[in-house]
Formats: structure tokens, sequence, C-alpha cells
């Protein structure tokens, strides 16, 4: 039985990922294209040669942080959808920090890293304390908070820290940049994306904490009645999930960004939220999703040169994967399929004994 | 501040709250079968990329209305489907919707337009006082006036709303499914049904609020003009306590928000007009915050249903 359920949650994801790709190749042949080159080019501007690998892993390195923040806060029963809000704010403390100071070199980078763990974890107290004290529902104070961060973003960008006549930030100094992998586009920041994605495993799932916590998210009034300070772990999740993203907020602008722009990261924090939901709230697999979806996106610009489909048919797939896992993984869980899928192990078992 | 500026703000916080309107009233009768629908940003994205496509083909902005309003119910067959027929949990597969219905307005505006498209307007619905011929200065006339039809229609469905719920029969039953659905099972009440139809109204209203930014408030289609809407009506229709009236009051309050961030970024003060676009989503942190514990939503939404169960 357990390993029929691990099987299923495996296999829910995958199958949604073929039957999204089957939907955007019709899609694609619809358009005029011929989905066998435009899957190809897809994979060769994805993985084709180690160059594009780099590209694909600086890509997944922001998703990877919004996927493990929406991940943490949902393993405590918590919807934050504030990623990108929280992520926003940790850039702009970070860039704050790497441009005005004046200081340089590694001390820098790890200042300007910690100014945005403590920024996104502030920010992420807001809605945090309102559910807490006030009853009041997360997820609609986390996004407008969203909304709230990215205009003040524009502010930093467009008055404050505006350097010329184009509305961005000046560049972080060279020396506060974190160095790249073998010269490829992926940073130091996809090291420090896996292993927070490692320690999040380790807490979750090693640590009596972490047990308290998930215990939390499955069970509220149960938690309670065994003494968990239920309030605590809620705020505790929210702070450390906004952490996690402003700590991915402030990766992105020294490894990739150096500067605050207008349509800086855009909806990492819905795809963040649509990874975790994929991945089923597992941090590790939560990686992989990201990675997928970044490879999505990188293809995808090849893919168009190739055959002129456009880039947000990735967009689709993507979106696709997601609708098909949330349905599938329901369908799994009704109970009259439970009992078909019980009764094709059992059969099995008897073959076997 | 000149009469002027008063009068101008008053009427752009009616316009504002169209919209706003339209949205809330789809939540209201999704939570109202139990329902909780947080997918409301995407079904209004869809709805306006529809409606804009569709009164640019046939030059009709009552048809783009339609048209988007068909759009939020195909869209919102898959919510119902999921959380309905498969009880797929309803937070979930409303995100799941606010991530798939916007990529497939961004993907079809693509395609309909090509990459380097140019910027593409459509005319705007008639305001009613130019449909009727009538010029006038009279504040009154012009808040009863120079408004488009969706803005008579979204009181229209207020009214509706409030009487419905609260003195037919049939809208008791409606609201039964939302409390209790077992026991409005036992008394004869399809709840499935119910759930279903609330869902295609959702998606109407959530279309047509969608629909009501291309067709009436802004000529054109870009990415991402919903601006929350769809969560700050979710706001509204707590701080309306569920209750048909009491959104609307909600409604006017954010619209009169939105309205006010518009005039005073023309005035700009010589602050950053950022500060000012953030008012509408701040009011909705405070508004939230300050209403605190009180629960008076249906109680069984959220809650999936499951016919089996004993």
């Amino acid at each position: 039985m357990k390993n029929s359920n691990k099987l299923i949650s495996v296999l829910v994801p995958v199958a949604s990922v073929l039957l999204a790709f089957a939907i955007g190749c019709a899609v694609m042949a619809g358009l005029g294209a011929n989905p066998l080159v435009a899957l190809q080019s897809l994979w060769t501007g994805a993985f084709g040669n180690l160059r594009n690998v780099g590209t694909t892993l600086a890509r997944a390195t922001p998703l990877i942080f919004t996927g493990l923040c929406a991940c943490f806060a949902y393993r405590c029963g918590v919807f934050n959808l504030g990623g990108e809000g929280q992520f926003i704010i940790g850039s702009v403390a970070c860039c704050y920090m790497a441009t005005q100071t004046g200081i340089e070199g590694f001390p820098a980078i790890v200042l300007c890293l910690l100014a945005g763990i403590l920024a996104g974890g502030i920010w992420a107290l807001i809605p945090g304390l309102l559910k807490v004290y006030r009853g009041q529902n997360e997820m609609i104070i986390s996004i407008m908070l969203n909304y709230v961060a990215t205009l003040f973003m524009g502010v930093v960008y467009t008055n404050w820290l505006r350097e010329g006549s184009v509305p961005q930030t000046m560049s972080v100094p060279d020396t506060t940049k974190l160095s790249r992998i073998f010269g490829l586009r992926a940073t130091t920041a996809f090291i420090i994306a896996i292993v927070v994605g490692l320690l999040i495993y380790y807490f979750l799932f090693y640590t009596s904490k972490g047990f308290q916590l998930r215990a939390v998210g499955l069970n509220m009034t149960a938690a309670e009645f065994n003494g968990f300070s239920v309030k605590r772990y809620i705020l505790f999740s929210f702070v450390v999930s906004g952490a996690i993203a402003g700590l991915g907020g402030s990766a992105e602008l020294l490894g990739t960004q150096y500067r605050l722009i207008n349509g800086f990261a855009a909806g990492y924090g819905f795809d963040g939220v649509a990874m975790a939901l994929i991945a089923q709230l597992h941090p590790l697999a939560t990686i992989l999703v990201a990675i997928f979806f970044a490879a999505l996106r990188v293809g995808s610009t090849t893919m168009q040169a190739a055959t002129g489909v456009p880039t947000s048919v990735s967009d689709i797939i993507q979106a696709l994967v997601i609708v098909f896992t949330v349905a599938g993984l329901a369908m799994v869980k009704l109970s009259q399929f439970k009992a078909a899928i019980d009764r094709i192990f059992a059969r099995k078992e008897t073959v076997a004994s | 501040m000149s009469w002027d500026f008063i009068s101008n703000l008053l009427l752009a916080s009616v316009r504002m709250a169209t919209p706003l309107i339209f949205l809330s009233l789809a939540e209201l009768y999704s939570q109202r079968a139990g329902l909780v629908h947080i997918g409301l940003e995407g079904l209004a994205a869809i709805g306006s990329l529809v409606g804009f496509l569709v009164s640019l083909i046939t030059g009709s902005p009552m048809l783009g209305v339609l048209a988007g309003a068909l759009a939020g119910i195909l869209v919102n067959m898959i919510f119902a489907y999921a959380t309905i027929s498969l009880c797929a949990e309803q937070i979930v597969y409303g995100m799941a919707i606010n991530i798939f219905a916007p990529a497939l307005a961004a993907f079809i505006y693509r395609v309909y337009f090509g990459a380097g498209s140019t910027l593409v307007q459509v005319t705007l619905m008639n305001n009613l006082s130019t449909t009727l011929g009538i010029t006038s200065d009279n504040f009154l006339l012009k808040l009863l006036l120079d408004q488009t039809p969706m803005v008579y229609l979204a009181y229209a469905l207020v009214i509706f709303t409030a009487i419905y719920f609260n003195k037919t029969k049939s809208g008791l039953n409606y609201k039964a499914v939302g409390e209790y659905p077992k026991a409005a099972a036992t008394l004869g009440i399809n709840v499935i049904g119910v759930k279903y139809i609330a869902c295609i109204i959702c998606g109407a209203l959530a279309g047509m609020g969608g629909a009501f930014l291309t067709t009436c408030y802004s000529n054109t289609y870009v990415d991402g003009n919903v601006a929350g809407r769809g969560f700050i009506a979710l706001a509204a229709v707590i701080f309306g306590r569920w209750s048909g009236g009491g959104v609307l009051l909600a409604c006017l309050f954010f619209g009169f928000c939105d309205a006010l961030q518009i005039r005073l970024q023309v005035g700009s003060f010589g602050v950053p007009y950022q500060f000012f676009q953030m008012i509408p989503y701040i009011a909705t942190v405070v508004v939230l915050a300050l209403i605190g514990m009180k629960k008076a939503g249906p109680k069984g939404a959220g809650k999936p249903y499951l016919r089996e169960d004993r």
C-alpha cells in the first residue's frame, strides 16, 4: 500500500507532464510547426551543450528559492502566496546594501545575502502576524503585499537608487557579484539554492521540530491538543519561508541581474507555488521541478527561433502540468480509484506469493 | 480640494467599483455554494482577453462582454470538474486556474497578433448619456447617466442577489448547500447540481468583470491588466460579510481607493506615483486586519462534498 502510494505520487506528475506536452504538440501542429522539430530544439536549447545547461540552471535558481518558499509554508498548513513580494523586498534590501554602503568583496556578499534574508523574513511576518492574531486570510494579504513590494521596487529604481536616464538602479560592484561555476551562466547562487533545499529537507523529515511543523500542517487542531504551539509554528514557517524567498532575491541580484529593473522577478511567486504543488511539497522534488520549468523557458527561445512557435507555448505547457497534476492527485484519492488500485496491487501480490 | 476634484473622484469610484462588483458577486455565488474560489484573477484575465478580441473582431463591445462571460464559464468548468467531481482542494485548484488562465490569455494574444505587434485598440462601450444624446454638467445627472450599461447591470445584479439569497426558496436552498451540504442533500436538494450551477454563474460573472476592463475601461489588452482585482474581490466578500448589499459597499470603498489613486497620480505632489498606486492594496490589507476574527462565511465553504461519506 505504502509503495503504491509512493509510485502514484511520482506517476501522476509524470503523466501530467506527458499529457501537457501532448497538448502542447497539438497546439504547435495547429500553428503549422513540426512538433518533433520543436521538441528537439526545445531540448537542445535547454540541455544541448554545457553552456545551455548553465543557462538553464541559472534560470532555475530563483525558481528554486520561490518554490522552496511556498513548499515550506504549506508544509505548516499556511499558504504563502507572497513569495514574489518577499523575493523582491529581499533584493531591494540587498541592492541597497551592495550599492550604497560602500562595502565590497566577500564580507559584502555575506552582508548583502543577510540583508535579503532579513528583509524577506520581516516582509513575510506581516501576513503571518495578521493570520495568527487577527485570524485573517493569509493568501489575500500576502498577494496584496506582492503588489506593494513590486511598486516599492518601482520607487527604488525610478527614484531613489536610479542611475541615469534609464529607470534602473546602478549595478552591483564587480567584487560583490557571485562567481560563476566553470564560467557558465549559473553562479554559486545555484549551489546556495541546492544547500537550502537540502537543509529544508533535513529539517522537515529528520528533526523533531520539523515533524511538529508538519503535524501542524496536517491537522492544526490535533497538533494543538498535543501541546504544540500552533501559533508559533505558523509564524515561524512564515518567517522562514519569507527568508528563503528574500535570500533568493538577493542571490538573483548578485548572481544574475546585478540591478533592479522593471519586470524583475515578475511571476516568480506563483511559479514557486506551482512547483511546490507539482512536487507535492517535497523540497528536493521542488528543485527538480524548478529545473524542468527553467528548461522549458530557456529551450522555448531556441524553439521560437527554429519553428516560429511563440515562447508562451511553454507557459501553457507549464500551466497544463499544474492543472493536470492537481486534478490527478485529487482523483487518485477518490475512494473508487483507491479501491481499483488496491485490487491491482493485491492481485500482483498474490501472483508474487 | 475643489468640487471638481471631488465630483470626478466620486464618478471614477463608481466606474472603478464596477469590475470589483462583478468579481465579488462571482465569488459570493461560488462561496454560497461552498466553493472558495481564489482563481478569479485568472478567470478575469481570460474574460478580459476574449472580451477584447471579440469586440475588436465584431466591433461590438456588448458581444465582447458576452464572449468574456462565456470564456469565464468554459475555464471555470475545469475548476468545477476538479473540485466538485474529483474533490481537489479548492484553494490549490484556484491557484492552478490563476496560473493557467492568464498563460492561456497571453498565448492567444501572441498567436493572434504575432510577436512584434503594434498597440491595438478597440472602441469602448458607449455611456447611456451618449446613447440618449444628453450632455450635462450636473453632477447627479452625470452620476446617473454617464455610465456604461455594465454599471447598471452590476447594480441590478446586486439587488437581485440580495433578494434571491434572502427572500426566495431557491436562494435559501442554494445557501444550504454552502452551509451544510449533507443536510441539504437529505432535504432533496441536488448538491452537486447546485455546485455546478454556482460555477457557471461564477465563471460568467468573473469573465464579465474581466471583459469590463477591456470593453468599458481601457481600450486595449495588456498582460496583468486585472492587477489583483480578483483578490481584492475576495477581500470585498469578506468585508461585505457575504451579503449582496455588504459586498456592494465594500466594492464601492475599494473602487474609491482605486479612483483616489488615479486622481492623486495626476496631481503627483512630488511624491513617486507608485506610492499612490499602493493605496488599493494597502487599503485591502488594513481593512482585513481591522475586521479581525469574526467568521460569518458559509460553514461548508472550502470543504469537498463526498456523497459516499457517512
